[in-house]
């Protein structure tokens, strides 16, 4: 939009050519000693300024366009990170209709993946009523949801847990040479001249699953044994 | 035919928790022992080492360091940032302030018993000055980084030698600057590695610091300069605490294989007046860490994550054999975690955070003495009753006939109702206990059942009425004439009803009348503390045993001892049963032979025979093996009132 200086003088001066046209002639054959004159008439001269105009008030005009689009790009995604930071229907229903189903277990608060504050904050207000006393973290929720406890999240049970992880780490972690007393006799009857065998060498928590499994299926037999005989 | 069918009694799975922190305070010849459960125990040492205080633990509760201060005052500070005072007279914590540092490492008081130093986990070091009845802070050193592990007054009060992660430095506390920075080097020898906490310092009254870090030396410094003065390798790990002694010529440590070594100021000639410090003596009394040490004058304590306590005495500063020259092991607490529902044949067990109820297994055949009966019922589990809440459990009692459970935590009393029919249990609670019981520290049913008695503050025992189908209420308070203000800790109960007698802090009896609710009499005062009391069911004799081994026993009816007593006192005690070092916890009768008396303690079990004569010093106390050798005759002419059994595994192996 911003016209050289030269070329406003030089319409100027097409404007204001007719009165002294001797006069610029003259004037412009002097120049003609140093410069090409320049040979613009008034008409194309009018055309060329309409056109630098209205290409000037389209350029703003676009411009004004893509900063009202920017803008509405943005309300949108703000739009839309307010929606996901409530959460889905689904478990806002399941969490009022909770209480009534299990009424005993909560003081908890429900964190989800990527927006833990925002939620916990949330929720707080509608399960704060139900207190379980002594009770400890409570898995409510199948699922990716977990239930945590406030009072073990605030500031003087976290310094006291990295307090003692500190003493831990430094008493029991690596770089200590400490092992289970189990390791320490299982070690000490395999070297032992008389080889034997290690200390606790069935651990009961082996296979606990498969272990589940023949039992609920020996139930369900037991049971189909039942109905077919009576 | 033997004389009683013995229960071996194997599930009772108490677990003490380990010793975090002891402090000795020389004045009133008392240890303070803290548990990581929480809980805190006092040791009088001049009681023959009797554990005369107890307050049980708190779930969130972690003891980091105690110290006694001008006046025996108790203090506490721990990992939730919190310094708390103790009351002794009440057994319970008489309040807390909060250091607002974090969770708060060491704590140590000035040598005038007036200021207390903090060392928090931000790295500053606070001073509160302790005030008659509460502490208020006073003000805070210049904070460092790194956490203030531990810290030691230099015995002049001026300046505080703090050890962090590292580091040594040296604060004077007028100013609250650092005088002096040390470092405290990582390793010996070999390539770097993890940073070196300094576990423990101590300040000398020369101005050496002792500091002993996490990798296994103890080191001795001079704080005026900042040298290295000599160091000493004690172990491949961790060396978790030191204590000097008052006259500053020995050092005790502790490290984290359960070894604990002593250092003395030799001098470097003889005669000459140089003196280094010299390892002297190893001993491996523990089986895991040492993390709590304290020297006294003739012995060195220390504690460990074992849950053992034990006491070596020093042969050199020890005279002749007696109480002090012993080695002692405390790893049970001295107080009754067991009660028998006599007539139900019941057990009740009592854990810190639950009680387990059993009844005992049967055997329907006999045999001769020593044999062992196969059982016919195996013993059942019959209940396990869970405490609500963050306190442990203090004391807990079952009535005779097993219908009746109490126990009570630090603030609360609970009493359930247990109804056992055929084969299966059933428990109600009652609802309304009376609100003014808000802690009791020692609990009783009645012989009859009908009653509870509740020892509480200010030597008071509260008497409360069991109604049949399932609530009570309170029906007297007896309090001693003398207003004392300490807690009741021992009570005892006659078979008839009667009569109440109660054994308080400040080792004062006192019998009550039951029947008029009111003291009968008191007995005379001893200079030791009681262990142990019973009433016997027919001749309402109370039997008091005291923690110097002394066995007593009073006539109530009459109000003064009894010839037999007096002819125990005048003949005294066998040798061999004064020197036992553990406490006589408990004391039953025989119903078919009333001049027996069951006593025992953590090693042994002796039934003492009033009719039979007293042994002297020269013939031996265990006499039961061999008198087992002889006739009939000859065991008539050697036997002696004392029937000792060391068969048994107590609760210690």
């Amino acid at each position: 939009m911003a016209m050289t200086r030269r070329r406003r003088a030089m319409l100027e001066k097409d404007v204001t050519a007719p009165e002294p046209p001797v006069g610029a002639a003259a004037s412009s054959e002097d120049e003609e000693e140093d410069e090409a004159p320049e040979e613009v008439t008034f008409e194309r001269a009018r055309a060329a300024a309409e056109t630098e105009r209205r290409r000037a008030g389209e350029t703003a005009r676009r411009d004004k366009e893509l900063l009202k689009e920017k803008r509405r790009r943005r309300e949108e995604l703000f739009k839309e990170q307010k929606k996901r930071k409530l959460l889905p229907e689904n478990v806002l229903e399941e969490l009022t209709s909770g209480p009534q189903i299990n009424n005993n277990n909560l003081s908890d608060t429900t964190k989800q993946g990527e927006n833990q504050d925002e939620s916990e904050n949330k929720n707080e207000g509608c399960n704060r009523g139900q207190d379980h006393e002594g009770g400890k973290q409570v898995v409510r929720l199948k699922g990716s949801y977990m239930a945590v406890r406030l009072k073990d999240h605030d500031l003087t049970s976290q310094h006291q847990k990295m307090a003692k992880d500190f003493v831990q780490s430094h008493l029991y972690g690596p770089g200590t040479n400490r092992t289970t007393a189990n390791q320490f006799f299982s070690f000490a009857n395999k070297k032992s001249p008389v080889k034997k065998a290690a200390v606790q060498f069935v651990n009961k928590s082996w296979g606990t699953e498969k272990k589940q499994k023949a039992k609920q299926f020996k139930k369900r037999w037991m049971s189909k044994k039942m109905v077919s005989s009576v | 035919m033997g004389e009683f069918q013995v229960h071996r009694v194997r599930f009772f799975a108490y677990v003490p928790a380990g010793i975090r922190c002891v402090a000795h305070s020389p004045r009133s010849a008392r240890l303070a022992l803290a548990r990581t459960d929480g809980a805190l125990e006092v040791y009088n040492f001049a009681a023959n080492y009797f554990q005369e205080k107890g307050i049980p633990g708190h779930e969130t509760r972690s003891t980091e360091a105690l110290c006694w201060t001008a006046g025996d005052r108790l203090f506490g500070a721990g990992l939730g940032g919190d310094i708390s005072e103790y009351d002794l007279e009440k057994l319970r914590v008489k309040y807390s302030l909060d250091g607002f540092g974090g969770p708060i490492w060491s704590m140590a008081a000035d040598p005038s018993g007036t200021q207390l130093a903090v060392g928090c986990e931000d790295g500053s070091v606070k001073l509160f000055q302790v005030l008659p009845d509460k502490i208020q802070f006073e003000r805070s050193l210049d904070r460092q980084k790194g956490r203030v592990m531990s810290l030691s007054w230099h015995p002049s009060g001026t300046r505080i030698a703090v050890g962090s992660i590292d580091l040594l430095r040296v604060f004077d506390v007028k100013s609250g600057h650092a005088i002096q920075r040390i470092l405290v080097d990582r390793r010996l020898q070999g390539l770097y590695s993890r940073e070196c906490v300094v576990w423990s310092v101590a300040f000398l009254s020369n101005g050496t610091i002792v500091s002993s870090d996490s990798v296994g030396k103890v080191q001795f410094w001079d704080s005026e300069k900042g040298t290295l003065l000599e160091t000493h390798p004690v172990s491949s790990s961790a060396v978790l605490c030191l204590a000097v002694s008052e006259e500053e010529d020995s050092i005790v440590v502790g490290t984290s294989e359960g070894a604990v070594y002593q250092f003395q100021l030799l001098p470097v000639k003889w005669g000459s007046a140089e003196s280094k410090w010299v390892r002297t003596k190893p001993f491996q009394h523990h089986t895991h860490d040492v993390r709590a040490v304290a020297h006294s004058a003739t012995a060195l304590i220390s504690g460990g994550l074992d849950a053992q306590l034990v006491i070596r005495p020093l042969m050199e500063k020890v005279h002749g054999k007696g109480y002090d020259a012993a080695l002692r092991k405390f790893t049970f607490p001295h107080r009754r975690l067991v009660s028998c529902a006599k007539k139900a044949g019941l057990l009740l067990f009592q854990f810190p955070q639950h009680l387990e109820l059993w009844r005992l297994g049967a055997t329907n055949s006999a045999g001769k003495d020593g044999d062992i009966l196969p059982v016919s019922r195996a013993p059942e589990h019959l209940l396990q009753l869970k405490s609500k809440g963050p306190e442990h459990i203090c004391c807990s009692c079952i009535s005779l006939c097993g219908s009746w459970i109490a126990y009570s935590t630090a603030s609360r009393l609970h009493l359930h109702r247990v109804h056992l029919e055929n084969g299966s249990v059933s428990v109600k609670r009652v609802s309304k206990v009376p609100k003014l019981l808000c802690s009791a520290h020692q609990l009783l049913c009645s012989a009859d059942s009908t009653s509870l008695f509740v020892a509480s503050d200010q030597g008071a025992v509260h008497v409360l009425k069991l109604l049949e189908p399932g609530g009570c209420g309170h029906l007297q308070t007896l309090r001693p004439n003398s207003g004392s203000t300490e807690a009741v800790y021992l009570l005892a109960a006659s078979a008839d009803g009667d009569w109440l007698a109660a054994a308080g802090g400040d080792w004062e009896i006192n019998v009550y009348s039951l029947r008029h609710f009111k003291p009968h009499c008191t007995v005379p005062a001893y200079n030791c503390a009681v262990t142990a009391l019973a009433i016997h069911p027919v001749t309402n004799n109370l039997v008091i045993t005291h923690s110097d081994q002394q066995v007593f026993e009073f006539s109530i009816p009459d109000r003064e001892y009894t010839t037999w007593s007096r002819k125990v006192q005048q003949h005294g005690l066998h040798k061999g049963w004064l020197e036992r070092d553990m406490p006589i916890t408990h004391i039953a009768f025989n119903p078919k032979q009333p001049t027996h008396i069951l006593l025992h303690d953590t090693h042994m079990f002796c039934i003492l025979d009033k009719s039979l004569p007293l042994p002297d010093d020269a013939t031996p106390l265990m006499n039961q093996t061999s008198l087992k050798q002889l006739s009939e005759k000859a065991r008539r002419g050697h036997a002696h009132a004392f029937k000792i059994c060391k068969k048994y595994q107590g609760l210690g192996q």
